[in-house]
């Protein structure tokens, strides 16, 4: 695995347009920085009366583009043109490669003589044709190109194997447009990880014979998005084993995408958690907090199911485990967690019966199949017993009528029930300690008490010290707690725009570049952020913007 | 297997076809009486046990409802070894699941039990409008294979108990006297298919 990610560019270019940088003589994986300005960029299909919208709103995009709320379902604020973005990238990719890091940059409008890329041809013909919606979208239409956040799958003889947005099918020029810069990298003894254009970044991953692309305008850092591929990959195998790789061996034009039949619901429901679930960027599992004998009660009989010849017994509250036992030496990796959650949650098969499927946990056994059995004991709680037999179903049919038994009798199922109406941590049930309140908080703030009052009210919300939602990670347990969220992150935009500022400290705290960092103290508009990093555990905070270093 | 006990008849049954043929529509409609028009693909394959009541007797259906994607296919002698009778599902709207189902017929005449009772079932017989697989076709390859014949709609509910009933029916005579050690019929499946392209 390639884990080195080079620097960063930082930030934005317009105010820096000195800021490509030289490419390495040394083959290593570098990354291509394209500076060309957003704003003059127009749709070629302006007769089209959504293009014509769309770049008439060119204008004020840098203004107000990160600031607004983010809705990704919706009519995105941006209205740049990733095709173009990534045509433009491909020239980019071109220029500085072959001519040692002379980057071609301009915008499209005056550049008639803009360096040919791959697909340019393949496309221009074809913008016109737009003004479908919804999964018949393809590349020519607005509506797709005007997505925050994309992500491709795709073979390594150019192949479409899963598109977020649109039919694969229809994206088979746009997915050999990929195919051909990333091959181009390769041809010269080095390997593509990353593009900036404009305003969006374009992440890749290469997995043996399959590729994996992420454009996006969400200004998330280049890590979190190789992680988020890295998930989708392990998806992925998690359906089909890293097997697959024979059937390209086999035969290199071979069409992934009918292996993958009827799991787009999966794909989506994964990348959805990408701006909700901590666990996609924490590489750890969270538990349903229940008092000490219930979890007790329902990890001994676990227990006793595991002792007859199964590899990992889970009950687990929706995305929560509650509990969880492994046959001897067997552990079971976070990210396999998460992923096996996932494919469960978002299949509705699960729920109408009890169900025994081959399945593939990545970070246990990425060549083999297991077998689980799936049984929904209520409307959220589920009971997973993985097996390496294959026949190994009655007995696991048996073992949960015994466990199911056991959890109805000791009240188990009745407790999770509870705690999920309960919820979780909440900031404002932390215990405050008044001198260190009054003597943090309002003398760094320049406040008197009565101020401090009237900011409370304002605000009516937070913990102590202007505590707003904070995360805790146990390194050795790979679990984190986190804390509700309450007003004033009190809808999903909000919740997903600290998350990814969590995922940005996360990603800075773990670059390799800068070594291994152990707090991080971080101001916006927005919140305080702060982190704090023992090889114990790592611990994520956000405060009221207003508060200050203590 | 399907086994005796007084006059009670436990026999394991398994669904095959083309994904969106409607094995899981089927069967849904069979055990809960229920049908949803927009039916989630079965992952890997569900398991579902229905008890009915044949003259004398009362046969007690473990149902495999496996998953027609392919990439399930090289895992669907899991849920067949073993079975008394198959139900082999096409969509008669789509002819691509009538060959789909033909290579079904051919897998389980090399790898199943010769004495499984198998059923060939003409599913959504309600888009009448909509046929591309006609009745004449269908039953005059079931008789070729010697497959029992239905037309049946999930969604209207027609032929579905009918379809389970002559199956439960069929079942005793079908239960052999020992166990088959695994006959293999290796030629005359081919010939069969061929036949069958002719026709088709």
């Amino acid at each position: 695995m390639d884990s080195d990610p080079g620097p960063l560019p930082p930030g934005d270019g317009p105010s820096n347009p000195n800021a490509n940088p030289r490419p390495d003589p040394e083959p290593k994986p570098q990354e291509y920085t394209e500076e060309g300005r957003l704003s003059s960029l127009t749709l070629e299909d302006s007769g089209n009366a959504a293009g014509a919208r769309a770049a008439a709103s060119n204008g004020s995009l840098s203004a107000d583009f990160y600031s607004g709320d983010e809705i990704e379902e919706e009519e995105p604020a941006a209205a740049s043109d990733s095709v173009d973005e990534v045509q433009r990238a491909a020239g980019e990719a071109r220029a500085s490669s072959s001519h040692g890091g002379v980057a071609w940059r301009g915008n499209l409008e005056e550049d008639g003589d803009a360096p040919p890329s791959p697909s340019s041809s393949g496309y221009a013909g074809e913008r016109g044709s737009s003004g479908e919606s919804g999964i018949e979208e393809d590349d020519a239409s607005v509506s797709w190109r005007k997505r925050k956040k994309h992500f491709f799958v795709l073979s390594h003889s150019g192949k479409p194997i899963y598109s977020r947005y649109g039919d694969e099918h229809k994206l088979a020029g746009f997915s050999a447009t990929l195919q051909a810069i990333i091959s181009f990298v390769e041809n010269s003894g080095d390997r593509i990880k990353f593009v900036r254009a404009g305003n969006h970044q374009v992440a890749f991953l290469v997995k043996g014979p399959i590729y994996l692309v992420c454009i996006s305008c969400t200004e998330e850092p280049y890590g979190a998005l190789r992680g988020q591929l890295e998930l989708i990959y392990g998806q992925m195998l998690l359906i089909l084993t890293k097997s697959v790789n024979r059937c390209f061996e086999k035969n290199p034009k071979f069409d992934m995408t009918t292996l993958l039949g009827g799991t787009d619901a999966v794909f989506s429901s994964l990348i959805h958690s990408f701006g909700w679930n901590p666990a996609t960027f924490l590489h750890a599992y969270t538990c349903l907090p229940l008092a000490y004998a219930t979890r007790l009660a329902a990890a001994a009989i676990l227990q006793d199911v595991a002792d007859s010849g199964v590899l990992f017994a889970i009950l687990m509250c929706k995305h929560k485990v509650v509990s969880l036992v492994g046959a001897q030496k067997a552990s079971l990796h976070p990210d396999d967690m998460l992923l096996l959650a996932n494919f469960i949650l978002s299949s509705e098969s699960f729920r109408t019966s009890e169900s025994f499927s081959p399945i593939c946990l990545p970070r246990y056994n990425a060549m083999a199949f297991l077998y689980a059995y799936v049984h929904f004991l209520d409307e959220d709680t589920y009971l997973i017993l993985l097996t390496t037999s294959s026949d190994a179903f009655y007995h696991l049919k048996d073992c949960r009528i015994r466990i199911e038994a056991v959890l109805v009798k000791s009240n188990v199922l009745c407790e999770a029930q509870r705690s999920m109406v309960d919820g979780g941590l909440c900031v404002e049930d932390l215990p405050v300690d008044s001198s260190i309140r009054s003597g943090s908080l309002s003398p760094h703030l320049g406040l008197d008490k009565t101020a401090v009052g009237s900011l409370s009210s304002r605000l009516g919300t937070g913990g102590p010290a202007g505590l707003w939602h904070f995360i805790y990670k146990s390194v050795y347990l790979d679990q984190y707690v986190s804390s509700e969220f309450s007003a004033p992150i009190n809808n999903s935009n909000q919740q997903k725009r600290l998350y990814r500022a969590y995922q940005k400290l996360y990603a800075s705290m773990h670059d390799k570049g800068t070594g291994p960092n152990k707090t991080q103290f971080r101001r916006d508009e927005n919140y305080v952020l702060l982190c704090w990093i023992t090889q114990d555990f790592e611990l994520y905070a956000a405060f009221d913007p207003l508060a200050d270093k203590v | 297997m399907a086994t005796f006990g007084n006059n009670n008849l436990s026999a394991k049954l398994v669904l095959l076809g083309d994904m969106g043929a409607g094995k899981s529509s089927l069967v849904l409609r069979f055990v809960k009486g229920q049908f949803l028009e927009f039916q989630e693909s079965t992952i890997g394959a569900a398991f579902f046990s229905q008890t009915l009541a044949v003259s004398d007797a009362t046969v007690k259906f473990e149902i495999w409802d496996t998953a027609g994607q392919e990439r399930y296919h090289s895992l669907a002698p899991m849920y067949y070894r073993g079975a008394a009778a198959a139900i082999i599902v096409y969509d008669i709207t789509s002819t691509d699941s009538f060959e789909r189902a033909k290579k079904w017929v051919q897998e389980l005449q090399k790898q199943g039990n010769p004495n499984m009772v198998t059923a060939l079932a003409g599913n959504k017989c309600d888009l009448e409008d909509k046929r591309k697989v006609t009745t004449e076709e269908a039953r005059a390859y079931a008789e070729e294979n010697g497959l029992f014949f239905m037309e049946t709609s999930a969604k209207t509910a027609i032929n579905v108990n009918d379809l389970f009933y002559e199956i439960a029916r069929r079942l005793p005579r079908a239960q052999p006297a020992q166990q088959p050690a695994g006959m293999v019929l290796a030629d005359r499946p081919v010939d069969r298919s061929r036949a069958s392209a002719c026709c088709s």
